[in-house]
């Protein structure tokens, strides 16, 4: 397939046998990988593939070892981003780097601010630029609202329209939905098609293989720092990439179902209400008496759009957020749940969405990490310690070389699985997930999910959040579906479609979540 | 990591050893700069290393290594205790003040024993520490701010108690019940002097409670992510305001031993105190964004700038160099912190991969 895409005249950019080396580790291995110009490059590998190594590359943050790129037939060299986007090559990175306490316009000309007698910022002229370049994406927002206020959907328009502003020909998204809700991930692929028409061409990454299906033109797969797949979207099918990714056929994950109907109900949620606040750091939804029962060795899934208060729900029940009203009962007893602890002490463990922020002690060691909650003794034992960490690793089968390593040495997968191993330790009766497997490559997540499904097995019971249908879908025996505080719908397993999901989940009147008309204030040009 | 990776190159034996050597002698910089000021001190000035200067110059770094290793828990959490040099100061007047004054009661003073009064002065302490914990766990004020505020506070209170004058005369004085507080500071049990053992006992303690206890992991774990201490179900308030209380008494312990050397109290004893405390935690490899260094770190840190002073009185360096060179010394110290962070992350595949071979 590689005869049929070689010096094709609409290569617009090319990285011809790039080797990059890092300490015992080889990221790219000779790997040649061609930009078509105009079209929705995609590039899909599980973590560590070498999909951000190669982006690095392309875009001047990193220098090859080996190889050469060539722009529109050129050859190039990138020492830095700033030479990257002269050339017109510009990046919007997997962790947004929006400056969240500069306005809107001031994030668009951060570090190449426009200047009145080269001294003076020239705050019109940048508002009105960025007006344009907002008004070109058809996100038009207030350019003076401070970036911090701003939902992530919009943030990361942000961070397009300054490329645009600069003038990229070349967009390299990466994993640009991972952190977008169902409604701002479908603005966001509306936004791609738009500027595929004006002529930019993009790069395109994510493990979401839907999306990729949906707007990618052409297709390539790395593996293990190798070229494993080159194809254009007419022959490419779900099944090609996932095996190509993984080197494995795809293993479906609708295994053997142990109904639990029968089982006895373990929590009980009555009237659970929760007072909506804005602000930046304690802004949450509001919550409206919510009512819902979870059985023993149950998988409930909560799904549900950015906002619609899904996190606030099981952060409530964690113990993080203060509870306006409402009954909780736990096998038939009222619970008081004030604090994290007082969950815990009940059985109810959160682990949570973001485990960068709010779940892993970086300087801490994977051992230290794991037992971080489950001590209970005045002084610690190392060795019963680490034959408990053991006992999870081997149970949870995570790749660990040494459980002395500091946590920052696994892959995002182990890392999650780690946490879960942290909440197993304090042996709670209901387990909390809010996103379980963010930022986790394909492999891991199905991992994860046989995981779950042999602890709910063994009588745990399960209560998950989800943005993403798929995942809601493979996951969950009963999924409610929460719009704006409410819950919305009720599926069982067998009668649960994505269509009626996303339907029961999108708010009625038209407020889609990534651009809400009050933003819309254009500013006087 | 990559499980590709190994096949690609197979990191050798020597590298891996390398890797793991040079990791390691970054760890113990602390000692190794210890060591070596000893025997450059030493070579220099004879009479440096002879066991009565070594014994002289211990009881010296006892004072910096209460206060450094009392403050650790704090920094270990990302917080800073700039009161220390106060509260010995408060202390020691606390001290004085009960001491010459005795407590009114009925009209009558009665002079409680020393045993007491040595009490009644670290619960004054406590409760300076009980405020920053509180300023800094409830009422949100930044580390920093609360205890440069406790910093004037506690040194102006001690002014006020004194009124401003020193509390003479604290040894066994007659018609007080001859106190024996001299004995506090002064004394040799087993021809160590009493702060040496109290350092010592401090010491291990600390120890114990940083690598032993889930105190100590927890203290790491705040400093590490605050958050994430939060959502595991750690009491962050309440132990964050024990790292408070722990370093007060520590500094309160400082203060009595030194009224008791001088058989006075001051109140302006122990003022930039904190400073040098700060230097030797700092010194010992602990970081002030939190969650990394220990407690060893800090007592190498407290006898590193304590050898540095003595060694370079001996060698009669003039008193305006010694300070730019122990500016140096911290500055460099604190580079090459930040050396090995990096070079720690980028050996650490090596590490990482070298298991693998090994089969765990």
């Amino acid at each position: 397939m590689s005869q049929a895409t070689r010096s094709m005249p609409d290569t617009v950019l090319e990285a011809r046998n790039v080797t990059k080396r890092y300490p015992g580790n080889v990221a790219l291995d000779r790997v040649t990988f061609r930009v078509q110009r105009n079209q929705v490059n995609v590039l899909i590998g599980e973590n560590g593939a070498g999909k951000s190594t190669l982006m690095k590359i392309l875009s001047g943050v990193e220098k090859p070892d080996e190889g050469e790129l060539f722009l529109d037939g050129q050859r190039i060299a990138l020492d830095s981003p700033r030479a990257a986007a002269s050339q017109g090559i510009a990046i919007v990175h997997q962790e947004l780097l929006a400056l969240t306490n500069l306005n809107v316009s001031e994030n668009i000309f951060a570090g190449r601010e426009l200047c009145r007698a080269a001294l003076l910022v020239d705050k019109e002229r940048q508002d009105a630029r960025s007006d344009a370049a907002l008004q070109r994406l058809r996100k038009p927002m207030n350019v003076r609202c401070e970036t911090g206020r701003l939902p992530l959907g919009c943030r990361q328009i942000v961070e397009i329209a300054r490329t645009l502003d600069q003038g990229s020909k070349i967009l390299i998204l990466d994993e640009p939905t991972s952190a977008l809700s169902a409604s701002e991930t479908e603005s966001l692929l509306h936004l791609i098609a738009d500027l595929k028409r004006s002529g930019v061409t993009i790069v395109y990454i994510s493990h979401r293989l839907h999306e990729l299906l949906h707007i990618g033109d052409t297709f390539t797969v790395l593996r293990s720092g190798h070229i494993v797949g080159e194809c254009a979207r007419a022959d490419v099918t779900r099944q090609w990439i996932v095996e190509r990714m993984s080197g494995r056929t795809e293993t479906s994950c609708a295994n053997e179902l142990v109904p639990a109907f029968a089982n006895p109900t373990v929590l009980s949620v009555r009237g659970l209400s929760l007072v909506g606040s804005v602000g930046d750091e304690a802004a949450q939804a509001a919550l409206h008496s919510l009512t819902f029962t979870l059985r023993e060795g149950e998988i409930l899934g909560i799904y549900g759009l950015l906002g619609s208060g899904r996190t606030e729900l099981v952060e409530a029940l964690a113990g993080l957020r203060p509870i306006a009203s409402g009954e909780i009962l736990l096998r038939g007893e009222t619970i008081r749940i004030d604090s994290v602890r007082s969950a815990m002490k009940a059985g109810i463990v959160l682990m949570p969405e973001d485990r960068q922020r709010d779940g892993l002690f970086p300087d801490l060691s994977i051992r230290e990490n794991m037992a971080m909650s489950s001590n209970r003794t005045f002084f610690l034992s190392r060795d019963e310690e680490a034959r408990r960490v053991n006992r999870l690793v081997a149970d949870l089968r995570i790749a660990v070389k040494d459980i002395e390593l500091p946590i920052t040495t696994l892959s995002g997968g182990n890392q999650q699985k780690v946490l879960l191993a942290r909440c197993l330790l304090c042996s709670p009766a209901v387990l909390l997930m809010d996103e379980p497997t963010r930022g986790v490559d394909v492999n891991a997540k199905t991992d994860i999910y046989g995981i779950l499904r042999g602890l709910t097995a063994k009588g745990l019971s399960i209560v998950f959040t989800s943005s993403e249908i798929e995942e809601t879908r493979l996951l969950a025996d009963r999924v409610l579906v929460l719009c704006q505080g409410r819950i919305r719908a009720e599926f069982q397993r067998d009668e649960l479609t994505d269509e009626a999901l996303f339907a029961a989940a999108s708010p009625s009147i038209a407020t889609s979540g990534a651009n809400p008309p009050h933003l819309a204030s254009g500013h006087p040009a | 990591m990559n499980s590709a990776a190994g096949s690609i190159s197979q990191p050798s034996r020597a590298v891996t050893a390398s890797a793991r050597l040079v990791l390691l002698l970054l760890r113990a910089r602390a000692v190794l700069v210890l060591v070596l000021l000893i025997v450059l001190f030493s070579a220099l000035a004879p009479e440096f290393f002879t066991a009565n200067n070594l014994s002289i110059l211990t009881k010296h770094v006892a004072i910096t290594a209460l206060l450094a290793v009392g403050m650790t828990f704090v920094v270990l959490t990302g917080g800073i205790d700039l009161s220390v040099g106060s509260i010995a100061g408060l202390s020691g007047i606390a001290a004085g003040y009960l001491l010459t004054q005795g407590i009114a009661f009925g009209g009558v003073a009665h002079y409680p024993p020393v045993a007491i009064v040595v009490l009644l002065s670290i619960c004054v302490c406590l409760v300076v520490g009980g405020l920053n914990g509180w300023l800094v766990t409830r009422a949100g004020v930044a580390p920093f701010i609360a205890t440069l505020g406790t910093l004037y506070i506690a040194r102006g209170t001690a002014l006020l108690i004194s009124n401003g004058k020193t509390f003479p005369d604290l040894g066994d004085t007659a018609g007080r019940g001859g106190t024996g507080f001299s004995a506090f500071g002064q004394r040799f049990v087993l021809h160590i002097p009493t702060p040496v053992w109290m350092m010592m006992a401090v010491f291990a303690i600390a120890w114990i409670l940083a690598a032993k206890t889930p105190f100590g992991r927890h203290v790491y774990a705040i400093g590490g992510n605050e958050r994430a201490a939060r959502l595991a179900g750690i009491r962050v308030g309440q132990v964050t305001l024990l790292t408070y209380l722990f370093s007060s008494a520590c500094a309160g312990l400082v203060g009595l031993i030194i009224a008791s050397q001088l058989e006075a109290a001051h109140p302006a004893t122990g003022e930039s105190f904190e400073l040098n405390a700060i230097a030797a935690v700092v010194l010992g490899g602990t970081s002030l964004m939190g969650g990394r260094g220990s407690i060893t770190g800090s007592l190498i840190g407290a006898f590193v700038i304590g050898v540095l002073a003595v060694g370079m009185v001996m060698l009669g360096i003039s008193e305006f160099w010694q300070m730019v060179i122990k500016g140096v010394v911290i500055v460099l110290a604190v580079a090459v912190d930040q050396l090995q962070a990096r070079l720690q992350s980028r050996l650490l595949p090596f590490l990482a991969q070298s298991d693998q071979g090994a089969g765990r």
